[in-house]
């Protein structure tokens, strides 16, 4: 008699699982977060999105494998490429985006592949605001709130955080995804795509922690003036 | 008064016309042919204005504008917004390019580096 699988095991078996994380700039805490990352994740690529700093050496001290964009090109670019890497790996079933400055968590990451495997969703988003999170800062919470409610595509799929860093996709909904923006406009291009597709998008919560150095690299406000921009052109048809 | 809505109808038609080009593909090459129609057009009118600015004035007296120097600034507009999304949409196309290009280079490259490095994973194909 074969051997039965214990359940156990399975669930924390990460073979078949990609990390994803675009890198730009990050050699200060980009090596912590990926050793922290491989305890749980054995599999995980980091795109080194042309930094100008020592992050991709950083990275070559670790068990991670590495991409190198020869150019900066934006991080909707370094996540598409990271994520045909991780396609083109043997027996990758399932991608998790994850933000390299250590704001993510693996615990939410390993919630988003649970539900992936149990195939009640092709593609798991984490959001920062189904739960009543208070570690979210104000000012960031009403910005995001609004993105998230004036975004059409948000809307009808009933989205509460459409830029959200933290992501899970299954084989299918990893091989669909086209980013084009090449910029930070690609949060709302990735939900644009799912709201156009028959893939099945489940919402999670997550913990997001802010730290003084998240808060210091993260986008500043202004920035959604860029990604409106964007976002409005392209919806406008310019492929 | 009918002549004022002459004018009003070609400046709309032109900026329809940059819509439709916005929103069909660009690269196409009859898009690419208009286009040097236009431009060939627009040399042509301007070395006709240069020449006999009278039938300018004459011109836009036709299209119900008061003044050549305005039919010439109404038009001027047109063609400066055309010009600004055709280039826009070049800039975008190049970009693309440049990034499948530098994507295929990173991709190849990424192979060996983690061949080398971790050993594992041989046998790769890379097809983005």
């Amino acid at each position: 008699m074969p051997p039965v699988p214990h359940l156990g095991d399975a669930v924390n078996d990460y073979h078949d699982t990609w990390l994803v994380i675009p890198v730009y700039n990050e050699e200060q805490v980009i090596a912590d977060v990926v050793e922290q990352a491989l305890k749980v994740f054995p599999n995980i690529v980091c795109v080194n999105d042309g930094s100008s700093d020592n992050s991709a050496e950083r990275i070559l001290g670790t068990g991670a494998h590495l991409v190198r964009h020869p150019v900066n090109l934006g991080q909707g670019a370094a996540l598409q490429t990271g994520l045909s890497y991780a396609l083109s790996q043997p027996g990758a079933e399932y991608f998790v985006t994850f933000d390299a400055d250590g704001q993510h968590q693996t615990d939410d990451a390993e919630k988003l592949v649970a539900l992936l495997r149990e195939d009640a969703a092709d593609v798991v988003l984490g959001s920062r605001f189904i739960e009543q999170s208070d570690q979210v800062p104000l000012l960031k919470r009403i910005v995001l709130r609004t993105a998230a409610t004036i975004s059409p595509t948000a809307r009808r799929l009933k989205l509460t955080d459409s830029h959200n860093g933290l992501r899970g996709l299954n084989r299918k909904a990893a091989s669909r995804l086209r980013i084009t923006m090449n910029g930070m406009a690609h949060a709302s291009e990735i939900v644009g795509i799912l709201a156009r597709s028959d893939l099945r998008v489940a919402e999670i919560p997550v913990d997001i922690l802010y730290t003084e150095y998240s808060r210091a690299k993260g986008q500043s406000l202004l920035n959604g003036v860029n990604i409106l921009f964007d976002i409005s052109l392209r919806e406008r048809g310019g492929r | 008064m009918k002549g004022t809505l002459l004018i009003q109808l070609i400046l709309l038609l032109g900026a329809g016309m940059m819509l439709v080009l916005f929103i069909r593909r660009w690269d196409a090459a009859h898009t690419r042919a208009w286009k040097r129609i236009a431009f060939f057009v627009f040399v042509v009118a301007n070395v006709f204005a240069v020449l006999r600015p009278g039938d300018v004035t004459w011109v836009a007296h036709q299209l119900g504008v008061g003044r050549g120097t305005d039919l010439v600034l109404y038009l001027l507009v047109v063609a400066v917004s055309f010009f600004a999304l055709n280039t826009y949409m070049r800039f975008r196309s190049l970009e693309k390019k440049v990034t499948d290009l530098a994507r295929t280079v990173a991709l190849r490259d990424a192979e060996l580096l983690n061949r080398e490095r971790l050993g594992a994973s041989a046998g790769v194909s890379s097809t983005s």
